[in-house]
């Protein structure tokens, strides 16, 4: 219904916000090149999805950026060759974005442990770009040993250490318990716009809120900081007035990103996204880390107790199908819809788990493929409209 | 002295008749069909016949292709790899890589001053990148296969095409076609795609010119100006180059047969 | 040739270890009735000398799984997971553990008892956790994620060997609680001690492909031998077993013989083989005299042709080291160091790389590494793919074309340099 005027003023400052993060997030690399000229002998750090501990590498003084594949136009011409087809697109894209020698500015490139691809995703790396600082975490898997805070603190100090190597100094438990608080606080931030999501999506689409959140992977968290606020103030001024449409979760997109086109697509065919795993790793926890005390221990206690579940973590005694259930629930969703990247291991494994707890509890859900390259959607848009149509006019 | 070489790929099938020169005397060209015995035998027959001689007076005779194994008159059988090599270096002498895309198989084929092969790549298990992809978007836009070159030509805004499954990109197609989208703008980007390709495989073995194109899709031009676009490059092309494997096998043969011949004597 | 001679200990190794296995498995089979206990474990990097203190029965769901291959029943189970939503890109050995669980646990090799305790050592992929949790929710049984951190140092730093040796601690205390069992550290050396006495002799086994010939087949071979090694080790008759086959080799060499009639090409074989189709693959190689000499896969579940033992007098520890000593867990530059050492010290010709499409833990990377063999060390290298448990994904027509192509070509080569 749109019985009022749009507050017109600002929420075309909230249009216009977002268009410009659009463009940014469309030619993803620029900004290090800015922020390179700026700092003249800062270091821009790579990450790859999921987890990376952005808190570090910003309180090294740092510049971290989100290095999450190619994007939907780009031509794969070298990767191919070092990377089977039956490999997810994103391992191969980004291989591709660093052959191409887009990835001039970046110093060095962290990889996470999520799985068996991105393990081994950076022994490439380290053969193909000998200038290149390789690093690789490994993210405990036993979240229940009594050890495995400790041994994060190695791991988290290890990285900080590793990477300081490249110019020479050394970490300030101080500046990155600072970044932590930069990252709470821009974290806090989109959890707002998050609930805000669930309360009025007519008013906050996903491809806007992905768009935002992906913004803040590529930019420094200063910048981001006051975006966000823009965006706070102008959201609630907006009035699009309320489709009908079906509140859906959507689940598996955690690693590979979705084509804009194809989240667009999603909530034009009928639904309202209302929680997602959408850039999970960059707003990965739950609640604010700890600014007191061990800035390593902060962070690995949090990643332990306080991370939102995911495919690439094993939680021990949390259950990733109770957790998908509680997210229906919180958000009165009427369904899920699985939408994994073609060849993602972690989350067509996982789809069956989920699956079966859905079945069990009678909740409809839809599961289709997507690829970052992915250009023609007509097949996944006919699937959900079939599905939002069974969900209004059936149950 | 004669020898022959039968090249039986999995959509055409080819043969070659050389004198003890070296010179080709004759040639055969069947559609590989069901039976794969039988189109051999076509083939053979049919270059007899062109070079009017006997099957016995055939020296030697090398098979060579997926249906090597089944060429009943074979003496032996080598693959087509080697034999594109051979072949290729017979043709254009400066050959050091060879692409060769066939119905089933793309290879990517590095070779030495003396046509012999050095490296060589082929396609991973799926059928992206090989004639299949041509065969399948000929099939869906109810073009034969022969006119999708000439027509991708006209295109001046090729579409993206980005699906490389084959199955899948009948699927695209058909949307783009739904879309009102050209059919010359859809085909020269399904040779795009599989220039694309074809440059990765190539970049494999590493892409030294010269460079010389074989196999049933050499044939297509379109498939060519892709590929010169792609890799800015000379590509040798010519009307034999779907016979490089037959002519790669008879050479092998001739080899054979003189080998045969001295420790016979 | 083999057969004109009379072999003392010929097939000696292989019908000892029917034997063995059979027995294994018959263990496994009763045990639910009997009321033993029984903990399922994987290959790379296993702890199996910690659990056999608490006098588990171990089963190896992959083994399982390769048994499913060899037997030529895995398309079939993989096929059930399908059904039930496992898609056509995920590790075939888990969707035919599923569907072997579907169809009631009976295997080739009998009906397996359930689990009391799910043991998951992250030393091999990440598709094992995914595998065990699929376990533990089906069972209902306990899991165990006993996690080991990737060598992304080339060595195991001292946080992660802190980190493993209290996980292993913690595993004590559940072994204990499920089996009401106490922990026996003399016992545990007592074990370690057979798995040194096997660890020595197996090395012998593997060193003896530098032979020219060479007596046995490092990879087409040796996946065979090396099965009481991992299953076994830690028992006496693990060491007897390689005593045993170490006679045979033995035997071997001294009449210079080997699997081969007439070795013409030495091969180093990285990657596992394609088990539906085992037979078949290795005749493609024998048709051209072609030896394997020394192979990646036969290290997939540990590594001691470089000097690791199993250590008595540092029970956990070294357990631990071994936990992190597996191939999976290596990263790529020592993949390729280890590869390389192989082709210098076992004078190979070539290089094989077989890339599967269910394991990524083995193949991502492996394309890099065939231009790493190719460009950077000069050594021939011919790429394969198809499927370690999928029959579906074997061509072979498209395999022997490749592989007759590569070795007409180092055939070529010889001509054209003598």
């Amino acid at each position: 219904m749109q019985t009022h005027q749009d507050g017109n003023g600002y929420s075309m400052t909230f249009d216009r916000i977002i268009s410009e993060c659009r463009r940014k997030v469309e030619s993803p690399f620029q900004e290090i090149n800015k922020w390179k000229k700026k700092s003249r002998t800062g270091l821009a750090v790579g990450t790859f999805p999921v987890y990376t501990p952005w808190e570090i590498i910003d309180g090294c003084g740092m510049f971290p950026i989100g290095i999450f594949g190619g994007g939907s136009d780009i031509e794969i011409e070298y990767a191919d060759s070092l990377i089977q087809s039956f490999i997810c697109s994103i391992a191969r894209s980004t291989l591709e974005v660093g052959l191409k020698g887009k990835l001039k500015d970046v110093d060095a490139m962290v990889f996470p442990s999520i799985c068996d691809v991105s393990k081994n995703l950076s022994g490439i790396w380290e053969r193909n770009f000998p200038n290149l600082q390789v690093e690789f975490i490994h993210l405990p898997q036993n979240m229940y040993s009594e050890s495995a805070v400790d041994y994060l603190v190695h791991e988290y100090k290890r990285l900080a250490d590793n990477l300081c190597t490249m110019n020479g100094s050394t970490p300030k438990e101080d500046s990155i318990l600072e970044s932590i608080s930069v990252y709470n606080e821009n974290r806090a931030k989109l959890r707002e716009l998050y609930e805000f999501r669930s309360k009025e999506p007519w008013n906050l689409s996903t491809l806007e809120l992905y768009i935002i959140i992906r913004y803040g992977t590529l930019v420094p968290q200063s910048v981001f900081s006051e975006t966000l606020d823009k965006l706070l103030e102008s959201v609630l001024l907006r009035d699009k007035g309320e489709r009908d449409s079906v509140r859906v979760i959507l689940e598996g997109s955690f690693c590979e990103q979705p084509p804009l086109d194809m989240l667009h697509l999603l909530e034009e065919a009928g639904c309202y996204i209302v929680d997602d795993d959408l850039l999970v790793g960059y707003r990965w926890f739950m609640e604010d880390v700890s600014t007191e005390g061990s800035p390593y221990r902060n962070l690995a206690e949090a990643y332990i107790n306080l991370s939102y579940p995911s495919s690439v973590r094993h939680d021990g005694n949390r259950s990733r199908s109770d957790h998908l259930l509680e997210k229906v629930e919180k958000n009165a969703a009427a369904g899920v819809l699985f939408c994994a990247a073609k060849f993602c291991e972690p989350a067509l494994f996982d789809y069956v788990l989920l699956k079966d707890a859905l079945e069990k509890n009678d909740i409809p859900y839809l599961s289709f493929e997507f690829e970052e390259k992915m250009g023609v959607f007509e097949s996944i848009k006919t699937q959900v409209e079939t599905f939002v149509e069974s969900i209004l006019f059936f149950s | 002295m004669i020898v022959a070489g039968v090249d039986v790929g999995s959509t055409a099938t080819k043969s070659i008749l050389l004198n003890e020169n070296g010179e080709i005397i004759a040639r055969g060209l069947t559609h590989t069909g069901a039976n794969v015995v039988k189109a051999a035998e076509r083939v053979f027959n049919q270059a007899l016949k062109m070079a009017d001689v006997e099957e016995w007076d055939i020296a030697y005779t090398v098979g060579t292709g997926y249906g090597r194994f089944r060429v009943p008159f074979g003496d032996t059988q080598i693959t087509e790899i080697s034999c594109h090599a051979k072949g290729a270096h017979y043709l254009h002498p400066g050959t050091r890589t060879i692409l060769d895309i066939g119905g089933q198989d793309t290879k990517a084929i590095k070779v030495g001053p003396k046509g012999e092969v050095i490296d060589f790549c082929m396609n991973d298990k799926c059928a992206a990148g090989t004639g299949k992809f041509l065969e399948a978007a000929a099939k869906v836009m109810d073009i034969s296969l022969d006119d999708l070159g000439v027509i991708s030509l006209k295109s001046k805004k090729p579409l993206r095409i980005t699906n490389v499954c084959t199955v899948f990109v009948e699927s695209e197609i058909i949307s783009h076609l739904a879309w009102g989208k050209k059919p010359e703008d859809i085909l020269r980007g399904v040779h795009n795609s599989i220039s694309g390709r074809s440059s990765s495989l190539l970049r494999r073995v590493g892409l030294e010119p010269e460079l010389t194109f074989t196999g049933g899709v050499s044939k297509n031009i379109g498939m060519v100006a892709a590929l010169k676009e792609k890799l800015k490059l000379k590509i040798n092309a010519t009307e034999d180059s779907q016979y490089t494997g037959a002519i790669g096998a008879a050479l092998f043969a001739l080899e054979r047969a003189s080998i045969k011949s001295v420790t016979t004597n | 040739m083999m057969d004109e001679i009379k072999f003392k200990y010929q097939g000696v190794a292989r019908t000892y270890q029917r034997e063995l296995l059979d027995n294994w498995y018959s263990g496994i089979s009763s045990a639910k009735e009997k009321g033993e206990k029984v903990a399922y474990l994987f290959i790379s990097g296993n702890i199996a000398e910690l659990l056999r203190v608490f006098n588990f029965h171990l089963v190896y769901p992959e083994v399982n799984a390769l048994q499913c291959g060899v037997k030529k029943v895995a398309g079939d189970f993989i096929m059930k997971a399908e059904d039930v939503g496992y898609s056509s890109d995920v590790c075939g050995y888990v969707k035919n553990d599923v569907g072997l669980i579907l169809s009631g646990n009976k295997g080739p090799f009998g009906t397996l008892s359930p689990p009391d305790l799910l043991v998951c050592t992250y030393s091999g992929c990440m598709t094992y956790v995914k595998w065990f949790e699929a376990l533990a929710k089906t069972y209902g049984a306990e899991l165990f994620i006993l996690d080991v951190p990737y060598l992304r140092e080339g060595k195991p730093t001292k946080g992660d060997m802190k980190y493993i040796c209290s996980q292993l601690e913690e595993l004590i205390e559940v072994c204990e609680r499920k089996t009401g069992i106490q922990y026996d550290e003399d016992k545990l050396k007592e074990i370690l001690g057979n798995s040194v006495k096997a660890e020595d002799l197996w090395v012998d086994i593997l060193q003896s492909a530098k032979n020219e010939p060479s007596p046995f087949d490092a990879f087409f071979e040796a996946v065979f031998f090396m099965a009481p090694i991992y299953v076994l080790r830690g028992t006496e008759e693990c060491v007897e077993y390689y005593q045993k086959a170490k006679l045979e080799i033995e035997e071997r060499i001294q009449h210079k013989t080997g699997p081969i009639p007439e070795e013409k090409f030495r091969i180093v074989m990285e990657g596992p083989p394609p088990w539906p189709h085992f037979r078949s693959f290795w005749e493609l190689f024998k048709k051209w005299d072609v030896c394997v000499v020394a192979s990646t896969y036969s290290k997939v579940g540990g590594i001691w042709d470089f000097g690791f033992r199993h250590d008595p007098s540092r029970p956990l520890e070294s357990i631990a080291e071994y936990a992190t000593n597996c191939y999976t867990n290596y990263n790529w530059k020592m993949r390729s160091e280890m590869i390389k050492s192989y082709i210098d010290d076992y004078h190979a010709d070539a290089l094989v790389i077989h890339s599967v499409k269910s394991c990524r833990a083995f193949s991502v990377g492996q394309a890099d590494a065939r231009e790493r063999f190719i460009r950077e060390y000069n050594v021939p290298t011919l790429f394969i793919e198809s499927d370690l448990a999928d029959p579906r994904y074997f061509s072979e027509a498209q395999m022997r074309n490749r592989i007759d192509a590569f070795f007409e070509s180092l055939e070529h080569r010889r001509l054209v340099e003598v």
